[in-house]
């Protein structure tokens, strides 16, 4: 039993190294005991907590039995892995490239309200952000514009091509917006990827 | 007029007499008076003529706004069912019929479904009418084939009607151009009311003379002369009383009217502005909405005995209307149909055909009002920040809403479920139960249902909106959020201990569990997960009043919050709406959306006039709501929310909160799934004692509505800066997957415990222990 628990991690973290695992869903099966592999890209520092009460525990050493079976159902740890960008449906390829033609001619509300129909149809897709996101830019909506491709880094976690655009774009974003700090710091982060 | 010019020709005469007297000062007198009364009547035409120009340039007709539906949008690989697409097509009146020929029907197959689309003019371009084969697979729309064999991406049904907001004489209107009328409408109008129409230049003589004729033979009023321009004048500048000088002034302003405009104006009005029935308190006047009010479908659409009704009602439509009198209605119908056969516009075999048919009138209805009210109130004060009542009732502006009515009907149903178990489980404790419920997209912000009381018809108290009841746990994640932005982790062990706080006013605040017991030192996340009261307002307080304010301000609450310690135990009152407002900031990662139920705004030509466009602000670190998530997640799987998962499948990731207030006087669950968000609050108006919990109560409504709406399951990406380590869960140390008691929990990158438990993988001793025990087993 235990042998197939090491053998399962093991073959778990060598898998999850070999890049993207298509046979995997984005959320991990439940009650599944898998090892987590490190986040490819940066690793952003997390604060560290200021002055805060949190109990300390003694240094006591705490023993416990090995696991045998199958532990019921904890809530899902979300996905970890890189996740491969979703298919996008044709009815969102078609809204995205209208979209593109109508701000490619100036009529940049008539993309927006394009791109509104397709973040409906698909919340989830970066690429509605990235493109939504640029529509507000040239409109001079810089703090929008900004805000909404930071909910397209949130949603393209994993997708490092995609965070890198989406990076690029906000460093445009506050350049044209005139934070020229905030765009420095963002040109840093699409580097990364 | 012709009258009052003739006494100047005798006072010429009489002037020529040289002796003064009685008579001639008479005729004097007459002479000044006529020349008065014609300088008068000369000014009165130009004030008529003036008047005639300009109502009928000018606005003639105040035009309710009309509220419209999200428009069901269709392409391959959507979520949608053909009983939902049914249920879509019957609310927008499509005709189910065996082969959908013309717009505005249906055929059906088992897995198949032919649509004959009737287009829609949207403020971001038309959508065409399309006859288009849609194919189901499951649950899905697979493919939509148009028949020109191409294969459109994605296609718009029009929006439903929902409602109007009226002018206070509760006028309503659905305009009609001449050329949109169906066909046989104006030759029957024409040839039934006034066949001398295109002749005559507003007065007809001859109809005068026949219609004097007829009356006298007959001894009694059986005809009126009026021409349709009379009848339009009549209508549309002049009261309804019947008095002298109405007839005498609508003889010039028809004459008049004529002179300005040519026929086809005057017959476009006139289709407008017929009275042709009445729905209580309000007029139906005109084609366009009486083909909605008597058959539920576009004038557009209308057939040859249809048309043929609608025109006979024009002499009396009380005294043929076709659902009080129809026998009546049927010899009138018929007799139109006769006259346009003997007239020659239609052959003996339509003629034949159209007398056949029944009335084919649809029951009563409401038109729509009254259907949606709840929401249609949120839309009201949400236009009314922008708007003028005036020009809302008047200015015929269209207003396009987010409301989701299959979402809307999926949570009605729900509802009415719900509570009917509830009153047969808990009888007459779970009297007078009043509910409320919000439901939004949380990936765009757009409210799509809204239900302000169990009677969902009923336009009174919007408890969705005004109902301010104590949130109870709701507060929660507010809480346990502020407590991890200052540091905490999800396996930072609080204490479950009894506590006591002195309050300004001398009493004491001594918060107790809902088990009445104390669970002694217990993980962050476990605590979230049960809902215990003690830990977490330790917890609270030593975050700060402030900090938890704060944080509640930041996801989405509005209203002066009161910084008292029992508004750590939701002591204070919001709305179910401001409720969703705060949630959906949690489900959408730390972005706050205003919620939105107006998309777009435009006038009655479909120039926009304001749009409501998608705006967010991130509020809290994507990282830390990932955390938070991860603990709601938990709520439904381990804790006071398991009862969900009993009714809705495993994969959805479920994140919420039960809330139960004081003595349990209020019920309440807001929760999420990947596009569906709801809030839902249950209780009575009286502030009477509930039976049950908000696990008991609200999450019930919330699960049953979960399942009938197949919502997609909530994923969020692990953000980078976030890691899950296995952690002991009795300890709150670092643990193993192989050892007992482990549990995963996610955590800002670097504030994972270091110390470890062991459970002999250390131990190579015990390890082959282990192994010989595995092997005999």
């Amino acid at each position: 039993m235990k042998k197939f628990v090491v053998t399962a991690a093991l073959v778990a973290l060598v898998s999850g190294c070999a890049g993207p695992n298509p046979y995997r869903a984005p959320v991990e099966e439940r009650g599944q005991t898998q090892s987590r592999q490190p986040q490819p890209g940066t690793v952003v520092p997390a604060e560290s907590a200021p002055g805060v009460k949190v109990q300390s525990v003694e240094r006591v050493p705490v023993i416990r039995q090995q696991r045998e079976a199958r532990e019921e159902a904890q809530p899902a740890p979300q996905a970890a892995a890189p996740v491969p960008a979703q298919p996008q449906s044709p009815a969102v390829v078609a809204l995205l490239e209208t979209a593109r033609q109508d701000s490619s001619s100036g009529d940049l509300r008539t993309a927006q309200s394009r791109l509104e129909r397709a973040l409906r149809i698909a919340p989830r897709d970066p690429e509605v952000y990235i493109q939504l996101a640029d529509v507000q830019r040239r409109q001079g909506q810089f703090l929008q514009a900004e805000q909404v491709a930071l909910k397209g880094v949130s949603v393209a976690a994993g997708q490092a091509p995609v965070l890198k655009r989406l990076w690029r774009l906000i460093a445009d974003i506050r350049q044209e917006g005139g934070n020229s700090q905030g765009a420095q710091e963002a040109r840093r982060k699409a580097e990364s990827y | 007029m012709s009258k009052k010019r003739t006494p100047p020709a005798k006072g010429r005469r009489s002037r020529r007499t040289t002796k003064p007297s009685r008579l001639g000062r008479l005729v004097r007198w007459l002479l000044k008076l006529s020349l008065v009364l014609t300088v008068l009547a000369a000014v009165g035409l130009v004030y008529l003529d003036a008047q005639v120009r300009s109502k009928f340039e000018g606005k003639r007709w105040a035009l309710p706004a009309k509220v419209y539906a999200r428009p069901l949008e269709l392409y391959p690989g959507q979520a949608l069912t053909m009983d939902e697409l049914k249920q879509e097509l019957k609310a927008l009146n499509y005709r189910f019929v065996r082969r959908a020929d013309q717009p505005g029907a249906v055929e059906w197959a088992s897995t198949r479904a032919r649509v004959y689309s009737r287009g829609f003019a949207f403020p971001d371009g038309a959508e065409p009418s399309r006859n288009m084969l849609l194919t189901f697979s499951g649950d899905r729309l697979t493919s939509i084939r148009a028949a020109d064999g191409s294969q459109p991406p994605l296609v718009r049904l029009e929006p439903m009607l929902i409602g109007g907001i009226y002018p206070k004489s509760n006028e309503d209107r659905d305009l009609i151009k001449l050329d949109q009328a169906p066909p046989y409408l104006a030759q029957a109008l024409v040839t039934v009311e006034d066949r001398a129409f295109y002749d005559h230049f507003g007065v007809s003589l001859k109809g005068i003379a026949r219609a004097m004729w007829v009356n006298i033979r007959a001894g009694r009023f059986v005809q009126g002369g009026s021409t349709l321009t009379q009848q339009l004048i009549k209508n549309f500048y002049l009261t309804s009383d019947r008095t002298l000088s109405r007839k005498l002034l609508e003889l010039p302003m028809a004459v008049l009217l004529e002179l300005h405009y040519d026929k086809d104006e005057i017959l476009e009005a006139y289709l407008n502005e017929v009275y042709l029935g009445q729905s209580g308190s309000r007029a139906i006047h005109g084609f366009g909405l009486a083909s909605q009010y008597y058959f539920a479908r576009p004038v557009q659409e209308l057939e040859l005995h249809q048309v043929a009704l609608l025109v006979g009602m024009v002499k009396g439509p009380s005294w043929y209307d076709p659902r009080r009198n129809p026998d009546r209605a049927m010899e009138r119908r018929n007799l139109v149909l006769k006259m346009l056969f003997e007239q020659g516009h239609v052959s003996r075999e339509q003629y034949e055909q159209a007398r056949r048919q029944t009335l084919g009138v649809v029951k009563q209805r409401s038109l729509h009002k009254g259907a949606f009210p709840a929401y249609l109130d949120l839309v009201k004060r949400k236009l009314r920040e922008e708007y003028r009542d005036e020009d809302l009732s008047s200015e015929g502006l269209r207003v396009f809403t987010a409301l989701d009515p299959l979402v809307q009907t999926r949570s009605e149903e729900a509802l009415a479920d719900s509570i009917a178990r509830l009153e047969k489980r808990y009888g007459q404790r779970a009297s007078d139960l009043e509910a409320s419920m919000v439901v939004t997209d949380p990936q765009t912000g757009e409210v799509m249902a809204l239900i302000g009381g169990r009677d969902n018809r009923y336009t009174g108290f919007n408890r969705a909106l005004d109902a301010l009841r104590p949130i109870g746990s709701l507060v929660k994640p507010a809480i346990y959020l502020a407590a991890l932005e200052q540091g905490y982790t999800l396996a930072s062990p609080l204490e479950d201990e009894p506590l006591s706080v002195k309050m300004p006013d001398g009493s004491v605040w001594e918060p107790q569990n809902f088990d009445r017991r104390s669970h002694g030192v217990i993980p962050l996340h476990r605590s979230l997960a049960l809902s215990y009261n003690q830990s977490t307002a330790r917890l609270g307080l030593e975050v700060g009043l402030d900090k938890v304010i704060d944080m509640l301000e930041r996801l989405g609450a509005e209203r002066e919050l009161k910084a008292y310690p029992s508004l750590l135990l939701g002591a204070q009152a919001l709305s179910p709406l401001e409720l969703a407002s705060i949630y959906q900031t949690i489900a959408a990662n730390g972005f706050r959306m205003p919620l939105r139920v107006i998309r777009r705004v435009t006038d009655a030509e479909g120039r926009e006039l304001s749009r409501y466009p998608f705006t967010l602000k991130q509020q809290v670190k994507p990282e830390l709501v990932h955390l938070l998530q991860y603990a709601l997640q938990e709520v439904t799987r381990e804790g006071t929310a398991r009862y969900a998962y009993s009714v809705l499948p495993d994969n959805l990731n479920l994140g919420g909160k039960t809330g139960t207030s004081n003595d349990q006087r209020d019920s309440w669950f807001a929760g999420f799934a990947g596009d569906r968000l709801a809030v839902v609050w249950l209780g009575r108006d009286d502030n009477g004692q509930l039976p049950f919990t908000g696990s008991g109560g609200a999450l019930r409504v919330w699960s049953e509505f979960m399942r009938r709406e197949r919502p997609e399951p909530f994923v969020a990406t692990r953000p980078a800066g976030v890691e899950y380590v296995w952690i002991d869960e009795a300890t709150g140390l670092k643990s193993d997957p192989r050892c007992e008691g482990s549990r995963q929990l996610p955590f800002l990158v670097g504030t994972a415990p270091e110390q470890k438990v062991d459970c002999g993988l250390e131990n190579p001793v015990r390890r082959s222990l282990d192994w010989f025990r595995n092997w005999f087993n």
